[in-house]
């Protein structure tokens, strides 16, 4: 049989490649011919041998692609390589809501509102979800009310397990929870002695393996084959060991995932302690909760959870960590750079910004639990974490699109809510997160894409900071809105939203209402610089510098040297109104050789000026406070300072300043996110115009 | 007849062992290419893997009322299979004759294989058998 064609090919998968290169390897011999006939027996055989080859070869190729994780393809393959990096898929979160829960008419000196107690949600599409206490929390009762001011309440159906423990046919302590959507951060685990005696242990979940011994209350969780999780003891060295007879409790809550997000009306479905007599105030709404990570997320994740070995030390570690959080939160985009950065340097601090899902910023408790939960345990000891909020720019977009109708069967609105959608998914799959960058040429190709018979489209950015004044106590507000802004004049410089209400300094009982803010127009204030063109000479005393211009205010100092010419002129007081300077050197009255001294002054193009204006009732515009803040062009800082309205007119008490900015490509850093607002109903404006011929 | 040089050769269909050496019967020439279009005519579209081309719908017909018409219909079919995947038999005649009685069609191939100066007849009687 040896031959020239004796060596046959084996790193084929395909059926006909491997038939050929049996028929190739069968050339080198002469006793069989038919190979190559479609119904020899030969032939026949061929399909048989070919088809078993292929068969094994595609067996071996799965089962390698599933034995690595950047390759598997298995959820349980994946969550397997992920147990060898230490790393436990997230599962389930519910979403989880706070309350503040009032029970009236109490005898009793206390009052215990019980693990899950269950409450049922408003309807959101048509469903009314439920939500139940993961804890049980008792108070004092005062004058027959109870009050229990701040409960978190969980969304999903609770669920209690008992296992007793038998050493024969579960010889490894390994109980199975058979739900898939359980959101494990609810799950408590109790150990009873025995079914004869009711005394039992609570059980943790086992996270730093250093601490264990053969004492530790510990159980360890996994998800199990088939998605759902699965619990085991420890071996009496790594965490105790469960005892024959011993009946494990298992309590933990199913969600039904992200659906229930933003529920925020409860009513109480049980009578705590017998009493019925209860109010129940929303607190914060339920928060998005999450579906179980996905596969992508795990091949993603588990990497870095690895390489962060639980210690946030580098970036990468902190936001890891805080991705990770057992608390339950959820987050769109973490942020964190370390102190140095910041424009005044603070050394030894790490700052945070954390976007949560389905919110704008996290509650001050969310804050601290994050800190002191979930960061600390893990960060360096001297280093202090300091987590900020978000700070969002708004993006205010006004798109006119030109359009051919004779290349469309869509009607002009339907084109403008074509391209209203196109802006929309394009600003959220670029923007809404930290360190992103909105480029205007981007929104125009997407707003082109829209339809064949788009002509051409421009689009206008303007820039908005959105802000809730205090009411009470007159406030500096600094808005940084992260790109130089453009001077402009009334509505097209920086102006404001809603009207706010004023108390009249002169008389405190009269409220102006209707009161907006707005640039000073052509306020070019004062002098920045004064620059020597010819020092002169011969100055035997100071000479005086006068500012001659149509501002006023401006004064300024001459330095002489020895030599008697002029070293330098320093500006005093920058003045205010100047758009034009001239500097004036003027020897002392009793200098008598003084002269040629002679100087240009640079006049103040970075900062402007903010008023407040009104229509009185003969609607005539009135300006009521002729300096209310200040504009840093070249920043982009807008600084209101003493601001203290007693109203903003709208729903929210939400008030908006809106800048133009002199460039269209934004870039985000550290926690600024720029975002076009879901909820503004005016964020993007597309003027659609047919073209006629 | 003098010796001539066998140029086909395959493996025995029955996996007969040969008397002498024990090793498995290999049939040659007329007899492996009349063996191989028996096989062809009894394998259906979709029997090869990867290879649904191959075969006809034969076995179809035959559950069909006997008819002079499906006879014609299975003549044209087994003239374009031999044509197509048995390469080595040139057609010289292809008769379907019905049985009625027994429920069956009669084959009659008459075809010239290469390097034999006579015709081969092979005669395969096609049955349901399902």
């Amino acid at each position: 049989m040896a031959g020239a064609n004796s060596q046959i090919l084996m790193t084929d998968l395909d059926f006909n490649t491997i038939k050929n290169n049996l028929k190739t390897y069968l050339q080198s011999q002469d006793t069989l011919k038919d190979y190559n006939y479609e119904g020899s027996a030969l032939s026949t055989l061929l399909d048989v041998l070919a088809y078993n080859t292929q068969y094994n070869a595609y067996y071996l190729n799965m089962v390698a692609n599933e034995m690595f994780l950047d390759s598997a393809i298995q959820r349980s393959s994946v969550v397997s390589q992920a147990k060898l990096l230490n790393y436990i898929p997230q599962s389930s979160l519910s979403p989880a809501a706070t309350i503040r829960f009032v029970v009236n008419q109490v005898s009793a000196a206390s009052l215990t509102l019980p693990k899950f107690t269950t409450f049922m949600s408003e309807a959101i599409d048509g469903i009314n979800y439920n939500f139940v206490t993961t804890d049980s929390t008792t108070v004092a009762v005062s004058a027959n009310t109870a009050t229990f001011p701040s409960v978190s309440i969980k969304q999903g159906i609770p669920s209690t397990l008992s296992f007793t423990v038998n050493s024969t046919s579960n010889p490894k302590y390994k109980f199975n929870i058979p739900e898939t959507n359980l959101d494990t951060t609810t799950l408590q685990v109790l150990v009873q002695q025995s079914s004869a005696n009711a005394s039992y242990q609570i059980y943790t979940k086992a996270e730093n393996y250093l601490t264990l011994n053969s004492s530790s209350l510990v159980y360890f969780l996994q998800e199990s084959l088939d998605g759902t999780y699965d619990i085991y003891f420890g071996d009496n060295i790594l965490g105790k060991q469960l005892t024959n007879g011993n009946i494990v409790i298992v309590s933990y809550v199913v969600t039904s995932g992200t659906d229930a997000a933003g529920a925020n009306n409860f009513v109480l479905m049980d009578s705590v302690g017998g009493y019925g007599n209860t109010a129940i105030t929303p607190i914060s709404a339920a928060t998005t909760g999450s579906v179980k990570e996905t596969i992508d997320s795990i091949k993603f994740q588990a990497p870095k959870a690895y390489s962060a070995q639980k210690r946030a030390v580098t970036k990468e570690d902190y936001i890891t960590v805080i991705q990770q959080n057992n608390l339950g939160y959820a987050f769109d985009a973490v942020n964190v750079w370390g102190g140095q950065e910041n424009s005044t340097p603070v050394y030894g601090q790490v700052f945070i910004a954390v976007k949560p899902a389905g919110a704008y910023t996290l509650t001050a408790t969310q804050k601290q639990r994050l800190i002191t939960d979930v960061i600390k345990p893990v960060s360096v000891m001297t280093v202090e974490p300091t987590l900020v909020d978000p700070d969002y720019t708004y993006i205010q977009m006004t798109a006119n699109v030109l359009y051919d109708t004779k290349k469309t069967n869509l009607t002009s609105a339907q084109i403008q809510s074509a391209v209203k959608t196109a802006i929309s998914n394009l600003a959220i799959t670029n923007l809404n997160t930290f360190n992103s960058t909105f480029s205007a040429t981007d929104f125009t190709n997407a707003i082109a894409a829209v339809s064949n018979s788009i002509i051409t489209n421009e689009i206008t950015v303007k820039l908005q900071k959105k802000f809730y004044p205090n009411l009470t106590t007159p406030s500096t507000y600094n808005l940084y809105y992260g790109t130089s802004l453009e001077r402009g004049m009334f509505q097209s410089g920086v102006t404001s939203s809603p009207s706010v209400q004023f108390r009249n300094p002169l008389n405190l009982a009269n409220i102006i209402d209707g009161v907006y803010i707005e640039e000073v127009p052509t306020s070019t204030g004062g002098l920045e610089s004064i620059a020597i063109i010819n020092p002169g000479y011969g100055y035997q005393f100071t000479p005086t510098v006068t500012i001659l211009g149509d501002g006023t205010g401006a004064t300024a100092e001459a330095v002489i040297t020895s030599s008697g010419s002029i070293r330098a002129i320093n500006v005093l007081t920058a003045g205010t109104g100047y758009t034009s300077a001239i500097v004036q050197i003027t020897p002392n009255a009793a200098d008598t050789t003084g002269a040629l001294g002679a100087a240009t002054a640079t006049l103040i193009g970075r900062y402007g000026t903010l008023r407040t204006y009104y229509n009185d009732s003969q609607n005539v515009k009135t300006v009521f406070n002729n300096s209310i803040g200040t504009i840093d062009y070249v920043e982009g800082i807008v600084t209101l300072n003493s601001f203290g309205p007693i109203q903003v007119n709208n729903d929210l008490g939400q008030l908006t300043i809106t800048a133009k900015p002199t460039t269209t490509i934004i870039s985000s850093s550290y926690n600024r996110i720029i975002t076009i607002d879901p909820y503004d109903s005016g964020a993007i404006v597309v003027n659609v115009t047919a073209k006629t011929t | 007849m003098a010796t001539i040089n066998k140029i086909y050769s395959d493996i025995d269909f029955a996996f007969t062992k040969k008397p002498v050496t024990a090793d498995v019967a290999l049939s040659y020439d007329a007899q492996a290419v009349s063996r191989s279009i028996r096989n062809l005519l009894n394998t259906q579209n979709y029997d090869r893997l990867f290879n649904p081309d191959l075969g006809s719908q034969i076995t179809g017909l035959l559950f069909e009322n006997i008819s002079p018409i499906v006879a014609s219909t299975m003549e044209t079919i087994i003239t374009n299979l031999i044509t197509n995947y048995e390469p080595r038999a040139k057609i010289q005649s292809v008769k379907v004759s019905s049985q009625p009685d027994l429920n069956a069609y009669n084959v009659t191939i008459t075809f010239y294989v290469e390097n034999a100066t006579l015709p081969t007849t092979t005669t395969i009687l096609l049955e349901r058998n399902r």
